[in-house]
């Protein structure tokens, strides 16, 4: 994982690319959607057969920012045409040269969290975890603990958030699996204490697939 | 740091008798408090103040000198801390302003002043501060204190130590503490905090004679340090910060960011470090009384007593919004109180109706307090006979006993509750709101000692030294 950073740093790159990002906050105990970096449209058909359908396609570079807005995410690819259509729509669009296309499993679930790390001027790494989706800049609904963290200090963050009846049984989905975001959420204190050159980190969304969250997306931005 | 509270020789470096000089005031406060201390006016002329020793320079005091206390221009302020340095003063006082604030000049004579401290090993309170106060010797250099207005507090020394960033603050505490049941034990104003901070001084108050330490800040200035110094005491820290907008990074790349601003990390370093943060200015002086009066409320399951039926209804509402509960008495419990007379329920909230009878408080109280359903008790006695201050005056005792708190209101006019308030010694608070928020920061010190208690374990757990961990905090 020293690698990843620190040849990101040497090409002062702002960020690390939705994969590296992932690898490392996979590497902290936070569990991350199923993935792989698809090099030619071979690649991407036969990891997505592999994966079983459907499955998702994104464009990924460390320089692509709003990528959904680009067109770069393609979403529930339920066939190997749709597939196929999905990596000639993306390469067609590409215009910074992208290390590959990730080729995910789609995860489902109702309920979706963010986790994140900033680095306050005062106290220094904090971790965040709060409720995702669409509404989560709106609601703001989010806790924080300065690092490192204790176990107890994550798991009061999941009870001050105001959605914290979302981590129990919901709509007949059962309770999260709390221990692991109560993992996720130490590991990238630890991280934080471990990496300085890492500023923040943004997962949106983690989605429970039945009651394990899945870190779906991920950005790791570097100090510049 | 004690020297920076009782200083056996101080030197008031700025002092002289020209009309309305500041530091003069400290020179007549130390005299009017007779101060046990040998206090030195240095100015330009040598000439004594309000019958202190006046010198040229520090240099020329024939004596150790202690404590520097610097009231002067802030351009003259480098070369005389470098005075103090040659004369061996390791404890300096800067209360002149126009340092690294004030931007420009000021960053020169910052770095120039912090030379002289690094050179020659002395410890800054300041600069632009007030300084110390400390009740039980007298000892005061905050500057404008006119003795006859607040010299009270010097009358009658306490246990609460404050650590504030305004001279503002301090006056409120001290004026309205004229009528309360706490005192305050030392003060200290500490300005930009170049050297000395709000840590250090936690960490100073956790080993003097302070049972609850307040903080008014306008900033922090290294967290993780503050939030270690909070983590070692088992002392009640209570906290009031301004600057609850939100200044978050507006340009960052993280969505994390736009989620957090800097009150948004401080309540949490605060709930993380056990520090209980104040939600007015006001509950700086009114929340001390409940920890140093009553014993903390270790569940949150309260009865409400009162003797006027709307105040029932009042108080289990507060209760609720605060977080805590109206306890459910037991059937036991009720047939208990409905034998000690003609009670209008005998349900939670107990209500005794117009009771004449003092030992029919006293049962009462006895029985709530006893209870097992009960951890804390929220008693709202209309005084409107003499028994009920009576009784109200043994229920503080009671629930020493017990080990269980009572956070009392009387709904009567202010003047009468601060009357009653002062002169029988008895905690009682100002507003329903008041006491009921009482009883929630007293939980909250109690869940703050049992994650202090987890936490020394979890660390000394860490350190595999194999015994039972030792815990730092008894509960």
């Amino acid at each position: 994982m020293k690698e990843i950073i620190s040849r990101a740093m040497g090409r002062k790159q702002r960020a690390l690319s939705e994969y590296d990002s992932k690898s490392l906050i996979h590497s902290a105990g936070v569990s991350t959607v199923r993935e792989k970096l698809a090099r030619s449209r071979e690649e991407a058909l036969l990891f997505a057969k592999e994966f079983g359908y459907p499955v998702v396609l994104k464009g990924c570079s460390d320089r692509l920012l709003h990528k959904t807005e680009k067109g770069m995410v393609k979403l529930n690819l339920g066939s190997a045409e749709a597939v196929g259509a999905a990596w000639d729509d993306i390469t067609g669009k590409d215009d910074i040269g992208l290390d590959g296309v990730l080729v995910q499993e789609q995860v489902r679930g109702d309920r979706e969290f963010v986790m994140g790390l900033i680095r306050d001027p005062q106290f220094g790494p904090c971790v965040m975890f709060g409720l995702g989706g669409i509404f989560t800049e709106v609601l703001k609904d989010a806790s924080f603990r300065v690092a490192p963290l204790s176990e107890f200090d994550a798991e009061e963050m999941l009870e001050e958030i105001s959605a914290r009846d979302m981590l129990d049984e919901f709509r007949g989905s059962p309770a999260v699996d709390r221990d692991q975001l109560v993992k996720a959420l130490v590991g990238l204190g630890d991280l934080a204490m471990q990496y300085p050159d890492i500023a923040e980190i943004d997962i949106n969304p983690v989605i429970v697939a039945g009651n394990k969250p899945v870190a779906v997306d991920a950005l790791v931005v570097l100090n510049s | 740091m004690e020297t920076f509270f009782n200083p056996s020789s101080v030197a008031v470096i700025g002092a002289s008798n020209t009309f309305l000089n500041l530091a003069a005031t400290i020179c007549n406060l130390l005299k009017h408090n007779n101060y046990h201390g040998r206090v030195y006016a240095v100015n330009r002329k040598g000439e004594a103040v309000h019958g202190c020793p006046g010198y040229t320079s520090v240099l020329d005091i024939p004596d150790t000198v202690d404590l520097a206390v610097i009231l002067l221009s802030a351009q003259h302020v480098p070369q005389i801390v470098r005075d103090c340095g040659e004369k061996g003063i390791k404890n300096i006082i800067i209360e002149s302003a126009g340092f690294s604030e004030a931007g420009g000049d000021g960053h020169r004579l910052q770095a120039e002043m912090e030379g002289y401290l690094t050179r020659y090993g002395m410890r800054l309170l300041g600069p632009n501060c007030l300084g110390t106060l400390n009740t039980h010797n007298g000892f005061c250099c905050f500057y404008g204190f006119i003795p006859e207005k607040y010299g009270e507090g010097f009358v009658a020394p306490g246990t609460i130590s404050y650590i504030i960033q305004s001279g503002g603050i301090g006056v409120l505490v001290l004026d309205s503490f004229t009528r309360d049941v706490c005192k305050v034990n030392k003060m200290v104003s500490i300005g930009n905090k170049s050297d000395i901070d709000e840590a250090d001084l936690i960490e100073y108050f956790d080993s003097d004679n302070t049972e609850v330490i307040g903080m008014y800040l306008e900033n922090v200035r290294n967290g993780s340090k503050l939030m270690d110094a909070a983590m070692k005491t088992r002392k009640p820290i209570l906290a009031f910060k301004v600057g609850r907008t939100s200044e978050g990074s507006k340009a960052a790349m993280s969505h994390t960011a736009g989620m957090a601003n800097n009150d948004v990390i401080f309540e949490s370093a605060c709930r993380q470090a056990g520090i209980i943060r104040l939600k007015s200015i006001s509950e700086l002086h009114s929340m001390p009384k409940i920890f140093t009066t009553m014993p903390l409320l270790r569940g949150n399951r309260i009865a409400v007593v009162t003797n006027s039926g709307a105040f029932g209804g009042i108080a289990a509402d507060l209760l609720v919004e605060a977080g805590l509960e109206m306890a459910v008495l037991s059937e036991e419990t009720q047939a208990k109180l409905a034998k000690t007379g003609q009670l209008f329920n005998a349900k939670n909230p107990v209500d005794l109706g117009p009771a004449m009878a003092k030992q029919m408080f006293l049962d009462i109280f006895e029985i709530l307090l006893s209870a097992d359903e009960v951890d804390g008790l929220l008693p709202v006695p209309n005084v409107w006979q003499d028994v009920v201050l009576e009784a109200i005056i043994e229920l503080v005792k009671m629930c020493r006993h017990y080990e269980k708190p009572a956070a009392l209101y009387i709904p009567n006019a202010i003047e009468k509750i601060l009357h009653i308030r002062s002169k029988y010694q008895i905690p009682v608070f100002e507003s329903p709101e008041e006491a009921t928020r009482a009883l929630a920061v007293s939980h909250q010190q109690h869940n703050y000692l049992l994650k202090k208690e987890r936490h020394a374990y979890e660390r000394n757990n860490i350190k595999g030294n194999g015994k039972e961990a030792e815990s730092a905090v008894g509960v």
